[in-house]
């Protein structure tokens, strides 16, 4: 019981004795606290930035003067959503997507303020970030540490030595392994010292263990592939080279053949394409701001019939703010029907980009880690339809407004009549119609139970690999 | 498989085959090696001495036939098997990040035994090694340094065989003597020592019988008589013999 533990503190200690892996270990453990550290700092900015931004945009909107309801619709809002508190660790795809949308009458603006788009990301590779780090380099220390666990004691001829003591190639790889775990541990405490600070940022307990599991259970894929290599190489080189390959295949190979597979399979419109589309269909619901467009006679017939009156003058409800209101209604849900149409398209594109988590551990831990850390696709989506519903929401309070307290004549001689002109200013204590935008995000429960599916693949991986070695382990001999 | 040996036998190759990459390095191999016995295997290059050491810790399953130590299966109690033998390998294999006294005590914590730092010194001291060189690390010694230590490993083991594969490779001429009077002694106490060599004149000195091996059979065999070691010429002539062939 104890011989792994003796094993594996020998290993430890020709670790700590030889200086290049000191010098290696440190400067991975450095990068990673540089890493969280100023990611850390980028997402508390991002989050201060937001919230002020929101706080601002509030405050605009609200001290308005008094105004005619319409102008309100277009003046518009902006709506941030800040950073979630795991973004410090894992940012997702935040800095693709924007994180504040202009709402206003009759258009669904996309998400804007994407980080990628600033100058420093232009360069075509996204941050460092420490997600990024554990998933791509992480590896690659791991790679240098433990190549040669079983193989050194082959190479040296050690193995006889430690085989006639008794030991068994089990205990021997048992020992080796856990001097891999060991070395996973120490490298993911930078990792908890993130999720710490995330914690105490707002983060869930539950979530944030679930992060740091993830990320253990997906170096174990890389310890157990590690050590594969090491119980079935002859030589070094050959274990290295491998393992690099691996390492190319899985972290830039699979998932840029992915990601063109799934374009291939799963083809999406292009924004410009979609939106030229969506114009035509806008264009045959009819233009709101002309109660006289044929596309609204049946409400102009109805209203009257309704009130029973011959003209639209006599109506106690101003037709233009009905008509504004059901045009809304009409475009939202053309709107709705093209960006449900595009989210689906960009889900079915993103379920099929992580299916191939089955042949590359790194693209399973991704999801997982985006999906728990609440900076994946799905989060985003989420964010563009609790914007839009309170697009929707204060659109349509406006237009109601209009409909209910201006007068029909005052509207129309606005332009040519100034006393018309101010009878048709509502008062700006009608804008506080506009609720308070608070994202929220996926209930941690909901997040886990998504990550599960991700899990399932790491755990494949393990469990596969561990029998390879169990094989390997068998057959091992001096 | 397994056969009722007599309680004096420490060691018996039966009728032993070991096949290596096609190519047959040990045929009907048997032998016998009795407890407190020096037992030397002796060989040119490529006899199959090495082997055979090799098979009887389980290294190699043989063939055909059966290795058996106290009277245990080798290929059945590979485990146990292990526990009751010290081998020393031909070249000498240990932690080069560690020092002698490191490697004694992981090793042998290893193998189940608890052994104090003086217990580890004594045991390099009296294998030869300066006092000075104990707490150094492997890569600082010299080939016949690190044979000491391999040597003090296997006395510390304190198992009733010791394998030994060319034990004296690398050592100078004292250490050499010192070595031969340390096998007899642990032979006197009462523990088996096969030993392979190709040093006629060193088996001739303690071994109290001689087996000469070639291309993995068994060609001849010597023993001493009471008081008296195997006569150097007759193993001499007989070896030249074997290897001009």
């Amino acid at each position: 019981m104890m011989n792994p533990l003796r094993i594996a503190a020998d290993e430890w200690r020709l670790w700590y004795r030889s200086r290049l892996a000191m010098v290696g270990l440190a400067a991975v453990i450095g990068l990673l606290a540089g890493t969280a550290t100023i990611t850390a700092l980028r997402v508390h900015t991002e989050s201060k930035d937001r919230t002020e931004g929101q706080v601002q945009a509030d405050e605009h909107f609200l001290t308005q003067p008094d105004r005619h309801p319409h102008r309100m619709i277009h003046y518009g809002h902006y709506v941030f959503r800040t950073p979630a508190p795991l973004a410090i660790f894992d940012p997702g795809i935040d800095a693709l997507t924007g994180d504040a949308i202009f709402l206003e009458g009759h258009r669904q603006n996309s998400a804007t303020f994407a980080s990628a788009q600033a100058s420093t990301n232009l360069g075509g590779f996204g941050a460092l970030t420490p997600a990024l780090m554990y998933q791509l380099f992480v590896p690659l220390l791991l790679i240098a540490f433990g190549h040669s666990v079983i193989l050194r004691e082959r190479e040296l001829g050690t193995l006889p030595t430690l085989l006639a003591q008794g030991l068994s190639t089990s205990t021997l790889v048992a020992g080796k392994m856990l001097a891999l775990v060991g070395l996973i541990t120490l490298l993911l405490l930078p990792a908890l010292l993130v999720l710490f600070f995330a914690l105490a940022n707002g983060a869930s307990a539950i979530v944030s263990l679930t992060v740091v599991l993830s990320y253990a259970l997906y170096l174990l894929v890389w310890a157990a592939i590690i050590m594969l290599a090491s119980l079935t190489s002859r030589h070094r080189s050959w274990a290295l080279g491998v393992l690099l390959g691996i390492w190319f295949s899985w972290t830039l190979l699979i998932p840029r053949l992915g990601a063109t597979i799934t374009r291939l399979r799963i083809p999406t419109a292009g924004k410009i394409e979609m939106d030229l589309l969506m114009q035509e269909d806008i264009r045959r619901a009819g233009d709101g701001h002309n109660a006289t467009d044929p596309a609204f006679v049946n409400i102009r017939t109805e209203l009257l019939a309704q009130h029973n009156v011959e003209r639209v003058e006599d109506l106690p409800v101003n037709i233009r703010g009905v008509v504004a209101e059901a045009s809304e209604a009409a475009l939202t849900t053309i709107m709705n029907r093209y960006a449900n149409t595009r989210m689906r398209l960009e889900v079915s594109q993103a379920k099929a980009v992580t299916s191939f988590g089955w042949l590359s551990p790194p693209l399973a831990l991704s999801a997982a880690s985006q999906t728990l850390a609440g900076t994946d696709l799905a989060t985003h989506h989420r964010f563009l339809r609790e914007a839009e519903k309170l697009r929707l929401d204060f659109v349509q309070g406006l237009n109601r407004i209009h409909a209910q307290q201006l007068r029909y004549q005052d509207d129309i001689d606005r332009s040519r009549n100034t006393e018309a002109e101010k009878r048709t200013r509502v008062s700006a204590e009608s804008w506080s119609l506009l609720k308070k935008f608070s994202f929220s995000r996926a209930q941690a429960n909901d997040r886990i139970s998504v990550a599960f599916r991700y899990w399932m693949m790491l755990i494949a991986w393990v469990a596969g690999i561990a029998v390879a070695c169990g094989l390997a382990t068998r057959r091992l001999a001096p | 498989m397994n056969t009722p040996l007599s309680t004096d036998i420490a060691l018996e190759a039966k009728q032993l085959m070991v096949v290596r990459s096609g190519q047959v390095v040990l045929q009907q191999l048997s032998f016998v090696v009795e407890k407190g016995q020096i037992f030397a295997l002796l060989g040119g290059n490529g006899a199959g001495k090495s082997t055979t050491l090799l098979t009887f810790l389980g290294f190699l399953p043989p063939t055909a036939g059966a290795a058996y130590v106290q009277g245990l299966n080798v290929e059945q109690h590979t485990r146990e098997v292990r526990q009751a033998i010290a081998y020393l390998p031909e070249a000498t294999t240990l932690y080069t990040h560690l020092s002698a006294q490191e490697n004694l005590s992981y090793l042998l914590t290893l193998a189940g035994r608890q052994i104090d730092r003086a217990a580890i010194d004594k045991a390099l001291d009296t294998v030869g090694l300066p006092t000075r060189a104990h707490a150094q690390r492997l890569d600082a010694y010299s080939k016949g340094m690190r044979q000491k230590v391999a040597i003090a490993l296997a006395l510390l083991r304190e198992t009733p065989i010791l394998l030994l594969d060319e034990p004296t490779s690398g050592l100078d001429p004292v250490a050499i003597d010192e070595l031969n009077t340390l096998v007899q002694n642990l032979a006197a106490e009462g523990r088996t020592v096969l030993m392979v060599t190709h040093d006629v004149y060193g088996a001739c000195q303690v071994a109290d019988r001689i087996a000469l091996l070639h291309n993995g059979s068994l060609v001849g065999t010597f023993s001493a008589s009471k008081g008296a070691p195997i006569d150097t010429n007759t193993v001499h002539t007989a070896f030249k013999e074997q290897t001009v062939r």
